[in-house]
């Protein structure tokens, strides 16, 4: 699962349940860089990565950062927006990402043909796609028959909708911001969707940035939702493609949940497919406003630019969007887990296994100790994990970590997943990797494992600055969870400061059996049993 | 990384390529005037000079042994990578050991060698932060060398250690065949997997060496001596490119290499020959379903196709572009998902290669209800495609993407040497890509027509569906007779 060339020591924002997309490459994997950034070492012959920053915060709240990188001409820039799946209500659940699809609908100007008369047509389809939807729920419900009247009722309503959007559809001018990026050479147009960020990138010739600027603070001000139920069913798609269909998906959905029980790193970010079916333009505009400030964000620009002139260019368009309200806090705190949890999903495909214990989140100094123990445990070919048990006992094919799932702000989980080589079982997986942190608890870690750790961390950090839209990336990420981007620069020190007794202790305080969530998926073909859901034709 | 959905698959699963050369003068974009300031706030009619660049130009030197290595020197970071592109490939594997150069592959990085035991490579590697892989796939190997410029020499070491004289420990082949069999086991898990490897079996056929697959007799038949000879055999000094990026001075690094790599003799390389699949089986319409349960119909649909050398190459492939190649700005896009709201993913690509037959394919997954709707949309475009001239707006903006874009195509070192060595590698002329770039600007609408009727065959498409074995037949069999694939219960 981890290989030596995908090390990422903290942050590691995987694909796994964690993170979805606007847009999936079609026929490419999109990779997601996370790494984390150290000063000295990485321009140990120029000034350092501390003083290569620049910092500007705008009156309204945004905050910028910069870094001059003038190889070539080109520019990357990330906006990170600290709004995530956690900031959803029940019943809604899905909201941060379908709203994430809908930035890319255009704005008053962009993407329509005549905002007026177009907005007319967009109030009614939401008034009447709502009744529609709330209809359609009813008659689910009901234990009698739908009658023929209902039915009519219901069809003249579906028959309203699709006209209404025919009637919108003039209007649009399809997929216009994207097509304005691409004519200008932009590439990597793409955004995704977290537990505790939402993020939009692009890379563009450097000389273009006056069009990104108009663009994006147009869309930071006057988003406008059109064609929202066509989105939504895209959105149901992806939630077929990434968790329905695929085991993977739907094992971490399901561990995930059975994780958390009361916070919202439970919910799978994609939304649960009645909520999805349900949710409605007025509560995505809702969403929008509450969250998406210009207070709440973050742009940090890397390559060919003048900062200088990068800061007259965004207070002349950023700067004139207001600042929204702070936004609202999350209460909900997870509660002790008392006793071991275990789920199984039942999937036509081969045996896997996650692992999960519950820790503290970001800031918590327990949190780098976590950060070390993912390293020994399966970072590399001499990874513990991978020496033990896929060479050696040959019980497993792969077997791989991550110290901050699903998300990082919050206490989250340790995780550890493997599949079993036949004709082993989970089950003697499951024992091999509690042998292995057993072990953790016994026995100090030796300088010699830990000094390796250290070396690959540095190497990481000087790597991380190979790409500009890496560093734009890292930047805004931390900046947005930790409220300042220098928290890594310490990072990298905590890290190093970690001893063989910090190791145990952590060991013996989290990895008990009560603080524990086991799913496994199980091989199994269903009965045939297809349908579509409640979905309808929109 | 390309604006533009031209791409090279000169090896085949190699990434997007874009520009290569000299000097990069974006010309004035199509659709809009040069003239003029621009606009202050509409993003829609602003326009802007265009960007000029002029990458560095690498060093190409041959060792007496006939290794080309291609040189690019970049001081930003204390780092130095180098690849090596190797001619060998899957295409080599004899008919009954079908994973043989793949394991090769796998064994050179994780079975030792230079005298190094598999675990003294990986813990001194893994001790001063050293990546190394090294892979075969179909048309060629490659392996890589990534280390701080402080740990260059034993890391030269290490990587020619492992690429000359690979030890092929044999209880890391043990684990390396198991580990094999295990993805065997697990191919059939994800439909996504399913449908693409059914695809190309249906397109070339199952035993063609570009469709053919391992199975557990195959795996199983080989021997730590078959991966010896195999390396043996096909890799060689002659046959290898090396691409070298970093922090190093040219006169120092080719020291460096001639002390490693100097003294290795030159042998025969493999020439690389696939042969094409009959006219009869290629132009044979077929559509085939997989059952499995899936909520989504997951689909294929396409042909085989012309060679990148080709002379219609160019407008074939901007003829996708607008077809389904670009994204958001693509038919298909705007057909499929965002009218329609029938997709996540949808899309059409061009994978023309050099040396085997191209593919043309259009993909969705779409829940079943929809499935036939997204069939006769996918069917519905490339008769359009066909019949009609692209707008003039759609053609300038694909020539636009195209060409301001292409900068990216030189945004590192490391992306402009693996350039020089893919074309290389592949045979063609170092400025193949700035004339693919001429071709592009001059292109019309009739070319682009002219393209599409040549070239995208209604009546050939071979359909795959993986879904539903109830009730997926039957929406299917509107378009023609259906047959079901069963998939091997081996995996």
């Amino acid at each position: 699962m981890k290989t030596r060339s995908s090390l990422r020591l903290r942050f590691r924002l995987k694909e796994n349940g964690r993170e979805t997309r606007w847009w999936r490459p079609a026929f490419c994997i999109a990779v997601i860089l996370g790494f984390s950034l150290n000063l000295d070492l990485v321009f140990a012959e120029g000034p350092s990565l501390a003083d290569r920053v620049i910092e500007h915060k705008l009156a309204n709240g945004l905050t910028v950062l910069m870094v001059e990188r003038h190889q070539t001409p080109v520019v990357s820039i990330n906006i990170t927006f600290g709004v995530g799946g956690v900031n959803e209500q029940v019943g809604q659940t899905g909201l941060a990402h379908l709203y994430e699809h809908m930035a890319f609908k255009g704005t008053r100007t962009v993407g329509t043909k005549d905002f007026d008369k177009e907005k007319l047509t967009l109030d009614e389809l939401s008034r009447v796609g709502t009744l529609l939807d709330q209809r359609q729920r009813e008659l689910a419900k009901k234990s009698s028959a739908v009658t023929p009247d209902e039915q009519a009722a219901l069809d003249a309503l579906q028959k309203q909708v699709t006209d209404l959007q025919a009637q919108a559809g003039q209007y649009v001018v399809g997929n216009e911001m994207a097509l304005l990026y691409q004519r200008h050479g932009g590439v990597g147009l793409n955004a995704s969707t977290g537990k505790d960020l939402t993020r939009y990138t692009i890379n563009l010739p450097a000389n273009r940035l006056p069009v990104w600027a108009a663009i994006e603070a147009d869309r930071m001000a006057n988003p406008v939702l059109r064609e929202f139920y066509k989105e939504r069913g895209v959105v149901m798609e992806e939630r077929r493609l990434r968790n329905d269909d695929s085991p993977n998906g739907l094992l971490f959905e399901t561990f995930t949940s059975a994780a958390f029980r009361a916070h919202p790193y439970g919910v799978p970010t994609i939304g649960w497919g009645s909520d999805i079916l349900s949710l409605t333009p007025a509560a995505t505009e809702a969403f929008f406003k509450t969250y998406y400030g210009p207070n709440n964000a973050t742009i940090a620009l890397v390559g060919d630019i003048n900062p200088k002139e990068v800061i007259v260019l965004i207070e002349r368009t950023f700067g004139k969007i207001p600042a929204a309200s702070a936004t609202p806090e999350i209460m909900t705190v997870e509660p002790e887990q008392r006793g071991e949890r275990r789920v199984e999903v039942e999937f036509d495909a081969e045996p896997i296994v996650a692992i999960g214990y519950h820790k503290p989140g970001l800031g918590h100094p327990d949190d780098d100790v976590f950060d070390v123990i993912d390293e020994i445990l399966t970072d590399g070919l001499t990874s513990r994990l991978q020496t033990i048990l896929v060479r050696e006992k040959r019980l497993a094919a792969s077997v791989g970590s991550d110290a901050n799932y699903p998300g990082v702000r919050a206490p989250n989980l340790f995780i550890l997943t493997a599949t079993p080589l036949a004709p082993h079982t989970t089950v003697e997986v499951e024992a091999a990797i509690y042998a292995e942190l057993e072990r953790l608890k016994t026995e100090p870690v030796p300088a010699k494992e830990l000094q390796k750790i250290v070396n690959n961390l540095d190497a990481d950090l000087v790597r991380a600055l190979r790409s500009n839209s890496g560093l734009a990336s890292q930047l805004a990420l931390f900046q947005t969870v930790a409220g300042d981007w220098r928290h890594v620069l310490k990072s990298r020190d905590r890290i190093a400061a970690v001893t063989p007794a910090d190791i145990q202790r952590i060991a013996r305080q989290y990895f008990t059996k009560s603080n524990r969530t086991v799913g496994t998926l199980v091989k199994h073909a269903r009965e045939k049993n297809l349908t579509a859901g409640n979905e309808v034709a929109r | 990384m390309n604006g533009a959905g031209i791409e090279r698959q000169g090896t085949r699963g190699a990434g997007v390529l874009g520009f290569f050369g000299v000097a990069v003068l974006l010309t004035c974009s199509v659709t809009t005037a040069c003239a003029g300031g621009p606009s202050m706030s509409d993003p829609r009619t602003m326009t802007f000079k265009p960007v000029e660049f002029t990458p560095p130009e690498p060093n190409r030197v041959v060792l007496d042994n006939g290794m080309v290595v291609y040189l690019l020197e970049d001081h930003e970071l204390p780092l130095i990578t180098v690849t090596a592109t190797m001619k060998t490939g899957t295409w080599l594997d004899p008919a009954d050991k079908i994973g043989l150069a793949s394991l090769t592959g796998a064994l050179m990085r994780t079975g030792g060698g230079g005298g190094l035991t598999p675990e003294q490579v990986d813990e001194e590697l893994e001790h001063f932060a050293g990546d190394v892989s090294v892979s075969i796939g179909h048309e060629s190997g490659s392996a890589s060398l990534d280390v701080l410029k402080k740990d260059l020499k034993r890391g030269l070491q290490i990587f020619s250690g492992l690429l000359r004289t690979p030890a092929f420990e044999p209880a890391r082949v043990e684990i390396a065949k198991l580990q094999a069999l295990e993805g065997i086991r697990r191919r059939q898990d994800n439909p996504g997997s399913v449908v693409g490897r059914e695809f190309m079996k249906l397109l070339y056929g199952p035993e063609h060496p570009s469709a053919r697959e391992t199975s557990i007799a195959s795996i199983s038949g080989i021997t730590r001596a078959d991966l010896a000879a195999f390396h043996r055999n096909t890799i060689h000094p002659n046959g290898i490119i090396l691409g070298v990026t970093g922090d190093f001075k040219t006169a120092d690094m080719l020291a460096a290499l001639r002390e490693v790599f100097g003294d290795w003799a030159k042998g025969a390389v493999p020439e690389l020959k696939i042969a094409d699949v009959p006219e009869s089986q290629s132009a044979t319409p077929a559509i085939r379903f997989v059952d499995k349960e899936t909520s989504q119909t997951h689909m294929r649909v396409g042909h085989l196709t012309i060679r990148e050398n080709d002379p219609d190459y160019v407008a074939l492939a901007i003829a996708n572009d607008i077809l389904g190649g670009s994204s958001f700005r693509s038919r298909l896009f705007n057909d499929v998902r965002t009218k329609r709201g029938l997709a996540y993913s949808v899309g059409s690509r061009l994978m023309a290669g050099v040396h085997d037959q191209g593919v043309w394919l259009m993909r969705a997954e779409t829940k079943l209800v929809s499935t036939q709707e997204v069939v006769s949309r996918f069917i519905a475009n490339i008769e359009r495609m066909r019949t009609e001239l692209v707008t003039d707006q759609e053609l300038a903006e694909a020539k636009e993407a195209y060409v301001n874009s292409f900068v990216f195509s030189f945004s590192s070192p490391s992306a402009i040497v693996s350039r020089l060595v893919e074309l290389e590698n592949d045979g063609l002329p170092k400025d193949f890509l700035q004339q693919v770039r001429e071709k592009v600007v001059k292109l019309t609408k009739e070319d682009v027509l002219a393209a599409a009727k040549k070239h995208l065959h209604p009546d050939r498409l071979k359909i795959i569906a993986v879904g539903s074995g109830d009730a997926l037949p039957k929406v299917l069999s509107t378009f023609g007779e259906v047959k079901e694939i069963k998939l091997s219960p081996e995996g």
